[in-house]
């Protein structure tokens, strides 16, 4: 009987959590998925979502949605945004895929894009300043200093998420500022959107010292219109933060943060080495193994749920294989998911949820891959970046894209936004297959490239591309660097400029081929995209690490040096003409008696005088 | 013609002057050099114009280019005729006020009689020019449509005794009287017309106070300034000027729920907005407009968390830090209304809150923050999800008297008369604004000569002068408030211009760094070759008139 009714329970369940994920009727609900990584890595992925009717937000009624964020959008005309604020870097060799399939993440520092109503490129223009500027008031980041250098218009990118099947002026513009560092004061407000504050529910578990202590963190705020079929349109905000944690690091007490070594008797020893005994250790390489609780990594057990979320859906799921054992306060229910690998917990109200995840038995793991956690998802597509060339004229850019999987290519958008002081020179673009010379035609498929114009524009570059299966392709393109003015130098000028991550959008194939066949969830994120239709416009998203390009910075003592030094010139040569001109030469016999001759005979005829004087004495 | 000799030692020439082999010895012992062949006069001549010519060039291009290329621009502007308009030189302002009486059951003698004696009643009355009450017999066809010249109607109806009452919906006022009430053609007064003129008095008591309170606080000359004002009255009269909101075509309202814990979570603000504050807000949309959004806050924690909250625990009650209560980014200013649900109550008004002014009962559940809004306390059963509208009312009731005293309408008399008279307080509001802005740029001008004055300012001053003008010509109207309107617009606009208030710091020590190297090296010969060139031209002279002397005694 009871195992009847649990797995009554778990069809309930998972009926409920992809129904509210399809439907998304439910006004507001709240998530939290925690996956262990590899490495003593923890995935801590939050979500957010709450709908408002499109009539109760054009009346102003704002109930769930946050009215600071929808005053905004009425007075800048927005109908589709997203707005992004990462730290760190998604280490894909080691943890995967990344969550959403990389739909909720944004490159190093503040990118935002967004889908303007308006006739005219001007007008667009006009409302995305008013937007960036009042957003940047909003979130106290330096957003107002979107202007127009770092501003473009993807063409192939990017696609809206939401239903924009009324309007058909839409523009969308494309800002990003890779230098912002993203901080508290960039926490604070993205909490304040909640309807529940960081009061209740998994937002009490948002610190700012935990969360920015973070390996690879990324807030993500997205507000789109959705018409579910048959209903009434709705506008949805999507609040999401993901960040990876690394174990050990949060489990430091905070009042001693420094990392000692433990003594010898607490090292994990690697007991499968043959010469493994009581004198001589192995250190095992990775603490995968390691006891964790919620309070220890997030400094803080959670505080019961937000009373307004939906009930259907469970505020926290964990991702561990069902044969380890997970232990929860009193009160709450643990619920495995059919698939094996996860587990959610209900959580009545007003009760504090502390979960401790015990290690492993097995401690003394023998296979190399782990057993105990997930094993991550590989993703479709790797990606570096990295500058090459030398000195301080030129430069190239070399980017690797690796294809993972052994039997189907990958197509996919390459988009980058470079300033302008980057001069790219497009002939110099190339791809190769390593190991292959030829080939090269097949690999870029299609090219937009809109030059910059010094000081008004950013360059844009996109590139659709075909990586063939289980090879690495090349991409590199040389530029040249230009010189700035005196006064365009940042403050810290030889620190070098931040150039934004590139976009790599890889294409989902159903789409391409126009079958609309509906695309399969992955597994690891634990919930939808975001997407109402079959089929999503792209099936994988990341981004590569921003760079740091070096330009040749002036000595900026040199403005005065130069009126020193050509006054100095100028003074000198007036001076000599001027007494050419003006003096008149005789002989030196003939001229007045001065200068240095003069005071030095003087001298000399009182020291003869003197001298004369003693010898008389 | 003199040929370089070898380098002579200093030491020798002065040891053995006499050893000198020089051709021309001289005659007087103690010269012991020989002296340079004169100079030609060609040469002096060439000299001098060398010299003149570099300083002319100095002087004549130098000068003008470094001039030029250094000024800072400044547009004119009409210093004396702004400083008059913020002295109230410029403008005086007179609100004449228009009233027609209907009395169609009077004769055209008898009604004028009586309107001859009202006038006279009122002109005895009244102690303040600027605000002038004239009255006009309503031609006895109009009898309904209100004339919309004038700013009161009164209806003479006859009747049993004296009385008086205002109309709901329109300015107008109905008086009865006896019918032996009527003063006779000769009579030098009538308890009658008395009466009207009392009745007038009364009802525009308030208008008159406000105005000549606002006229007292600007600079306005004395002898245009009402006397009388109790020190009483004008104190509540600048409590209340404060209070209200700065004058604004739009306004923004903006009402949040806040509560303290996780319930309500919703509430029937639309209808209750509806039913209770729409009428009102219908009524004040010819002088402002109002757009409203509403917004449910959960878990809010007021500023202070005392049980009962004392005078001093009001203004900090608003959590500025964790509300979010940011004002509208559309330009229009915002006043906020909030509904705090929690168990907090206000200290009895005995020692209480200054503020409440109201009726007694709503003062110890809200108050009114100057220039900012309201807030009001509900306390509520802890399982209600959801406010009703009828919950509602009681907030919005009073919401509704606090935007009304937020904008500023007066508190006395019937609803349109009391709107008319906001119109009027408004437009002298703005005009004396707009002058005093004037005035202070006016003196920001004056007091930073190296502040640069783009011609955008000068435009933005002669629009609002020229909107100034024709405000003051129609004071009282409704165009008056429009271009009262521009003109402080158009006033800011001039004042807070980017480029003047930018002003880039450059000390002198910089600018003496940057010229010395150039201009010290190059000043040094040009000064000294002008000084030693006087210097000759004056011995020149001096020989000249001693060879001159010379030749006479000779």
């Amino acid at each position: 009987m009871r195992q009847f009714l649990s797995f009554l329970w778990l069809s309930l369940l998972s009926i409920s959590v992809f129904s509210s994920s399809a439907a998304a009727d439910s006004d507001y609900h709240e998530q939290l998925n925690l996956r262990p990584l590899p490495f003593s890595g923890l995935l801590a992925s939050f979500n957010f979502r709450s709908n408002t009717t499109v009539s109760e937000f054009e009346k102003g009624n704002f109930r769930f949605f946050p009215r600071s964020l929808g005053q905004i959008l009425q007075h800048a005309g927005t109908r589709e945004l997203h707005l992004r604020f990462s730290l760190g870097r998604w280490d894909a060799e080691t943890w995967g895929a990344s969550p959403w399939d990389g739909a909720r993440e944004g490159g190093t520092g503040v990118e935002l894009w967004a889908w303007l109503e308006a006739d005219t490129d001007k007008e667009a223009d006009h409302k995305w300043l008013t937007l960036t500027n009042a957003l940047s008031g909003l979130f106290c980041a330096s957003l107002n200093f979107i202007d127009g250098t770092r501003t473009t218009r993807p063409v192939m990118s990017f696609q809206p998420e939401g239903d924009h099947s009324t309007v058909t002026n839409m523009h969308l513009l494309y800002g990003v500022l890779p230098h912002e560092v993203v901080c508290t004061e960039n926490l604070t407000p993205f909490l304040k959107l909640l309807p529940c504050k960081g009061k209740a529910g998994i937002a009490t578990l948002l610190d700012g010292h935990k969360l920015f202590d973070a390996s690879w963190q990324s807030m993500a705020i997205d507000i789109r219109p959705i018409c579910p079929p048959g209903g009434e349109c709705v506008l949805q905000i999507e609040q999401t933060i993901d960040m990876v944690l690394d174990i050990d690091r949060s489990k430091r007490p905070r009042g001693n943060p420094i990392p000692r070594p433990p003594p010898g008797h607490e090292l994990p020893c690697d007991a499968s080495k043959p010469y493994h005994s009581h004198d001589t250790c192995f250190p095992v390489d990775h603490a995968a193994n390691q006891e964790w609780s919620l309070s220890q990594i997030f400094g803080k057990p959670m505080k019961g749920t937000c009373p307004l979320t939906d009930p259907a859906v469970p505020p926290v799921c964990l991702q561990v294989p069902d044969s380890r054992s997970v232990f929860v306060s009193g009160g709450v229910r643990e619920k495995k998911n059919p698939n094996h690998i996860s587990r959610c917990f209900d959580i009545p109200p007003s009760t504090e949820l502390e979960m401790v995840l015990p290690a492993p038995d097995d401690v003394t793991a023998q296979s190399t891959v782990p057993t105990d956690i997930v094993t991550p998802k590989s993703p479709l597509l790797y990606a570096e970046r990295s500058f090459t060339g030398h000195g301080q004229e030129r430069g190239g850019v070399q980017t690797i894209l690796r294809n993972p999987s052994p039997d189907t290519a990958v197509d996919f958008i390459y988009m980058e936004s470079l300033p302008w002081f980057m001069r790219i020179y497009l002939h110099t673009m190339e791809a190769r297959v390593a190991g292959h010379s030829a080939n090269k035609s097949s690999l870029i498929q299609q090219v937009y490239y809109r030059p910059a114009v010094d000081r008004a524009r950013a360059t844009q570059l996109e590139v659709r591309m075909r990586v063939p299966p289980a090879s690495t392709v090349f991409l590199t393109y040389d530029f040249e660097k230009s010189i700035l003015r005196y006064t365009e130098y940042p403050p810290d000028a030889n620190r070098g400029f931040d150039v934004a991550a590139a976009v790599i959008t890889v294409l989902n194939k159903g789409q391409i081929q126009g079958e609309g066949e509906s695309t399969t969830k992955s597994g690891g994120g634990g919930g939808d995209g975001g997407t109402t239709k079959g089929g999503r416009f792209a099936a994988y998203t990341l981004r590569t690490t921003t760079l740091l390009c070096s330009l040749p910075t002036p000595d900026f003592s040199m403005p005065y040096n130069v009126i020193i030094f050509t006054s100095t010139a100028i003074a000198l040569a007036f001076g000599g003409l001027f007494n050419i001109l003006v003096r008149r030469f005789v002989a030196a016999d003939e001229g007045p008696e001065g200068g240095l001759a003069m005071v030095v005979g003087r001298l000399k005829g009182r020291l003869l005088g003197l001298l004369k004087g003693v010898k008389g004495r | 013609m003199s040929i370089q000799q070898p380098p002579d030692h200093g030491a020798t020439t002065f040891e053995s002057p006499v050893s000198s082999t020089g051709a021309a010895t001289v005659s007087n012992g103690a010269q012991s050099k020989k002296q340079p062949p004169p100079e030609k006069p060609s040469d002096v001549r060439r000299r001098s114009h060398i010299i003149l010519a570099f300083w002319l060039i100095v002087l004549c291009l130098g000068l003008p280019i470094w001039w030029r290329t250094t000024t800072i621009y400044r547009a004119d502007l009409p210093v004396q005729e702004m400083l008059d308009w913020a002295d109230g030189k410029a403008c005086r302002p007179v609100f004449p006020l228009r009233i027609s009486i209907q009395a169609n059951a009077l004769q055209e003698q008898e009604a004028q009689n009586l309107l001859r004696l009202t006038q006279h009643a009122l002109d005895d009355l009244n102690d303040f020019s600027g605000h002038h009450l004239r009255l006009q017999l309503a031609p006895p066809a109009a009898t309904e449509n209100h004339d919309s010249e004038s700013v009161l109607t009164i209806r003479l109806v006859p009747g049993d005794t004296t009385t008086a009452k205002f109309d709901p919906h329109e300015p107008m006022l109905d008086i009865t009287y006896p019918p032996n009430a009527i003063p006779s053609p000769t009579s030098s007064s009538s308890s009658l017309a008395t009466y009207v003129a009392g009745q007038l008095r009364s009802t525009f008591a308030e208008e008159q106070a406000t105005i000549s309170h606002l006229l007292s606080t600007n600079a306005i000359p004395s002898e245009h300034r009402p006397q009388g004002l109790s020190p009483d009255v004008s104190e509540s009269l600048s409590k209340r000027t404060t209070r209200s909101v700065k004058y604004a075509p739009t306004y923004h309202l903006t009402f949040s729920l806040f509560t303290s814990g996780p319930l309500p979570s919703s509430w029937d603000i639309d209808g209750a907005i509806n039913e209770y504050m729409k009428p009102v807000l219908d009524v004040l949309s010819p002088i402002h407009n109002f757009t409203i959004d509403t917004q449910v806050q959960l878990y809010a924690a007021p500023g202070v968390h005392s049980q009962v909250l004392n005078k001093e625990d009001l203004s900090s009650f608003i959590n500025a830090a964790e509300w979010p209560l940011s004002p509208s980014i559309g330009g229009a200013p915002t006043i906020n209304f909030i509904v705090f649900v929690g168990n907090q109550t206000i200290a009895a008004p005995s020692q209480g809150p200054g503020e409440g002014d109201d009726a007694p009962g709503s003062a110890s559940h809200s108050w009114l923050i100057p220039q900012w809004g309201t807030v009001y306390l509900l306390s509520l059963p802890d399982d209600t999800t959801r406010l009703s509208s009828e919950a509602l009312k009681q907030p919005l009731l009073t919401f509704t008297s606090h935007l009304l005293s937020l904008t500023g309408t007066p508190q006395s008399g019937s609803l349109p008369l009391r709107l008319s008279t906001l119109a009027r307080i408004r437009s002298a509001d703005l005009l004396l604004r707009a002058s005093s802005t004037l005035g202070s740029l006016a003196r920001l001008a004056l007091a930073l000569p190296s502040i640069s004055i783009p011609s955008r300012v000068a435009d933005g001053v002669s629009k609002t002068m020229h909107h100034l003008r024709l405000a003051c010509e129609t004071l009282g109207g409704p165009e008056g408030l429009a271009h009262a309107r521009i003109a402080e617009a158009e006033a800011e606009r001039a004042f807070f211009e980017k480029s003047m208030v930018g002003q880039l710091y450059f000390p002198d020590e910089h600018k003496i760094a940057v010229y010395m190297p150039l201009l010290g090296p190059v000043a040094v010969p040009l000064v000294m070759g002008l000084l030693n060139e006087l210097k000759a031209w004056r011995k020149r002279r001096r020989e000249a008139a001693e060879q001159g002397a010379g030749k006479k005694k000779e």
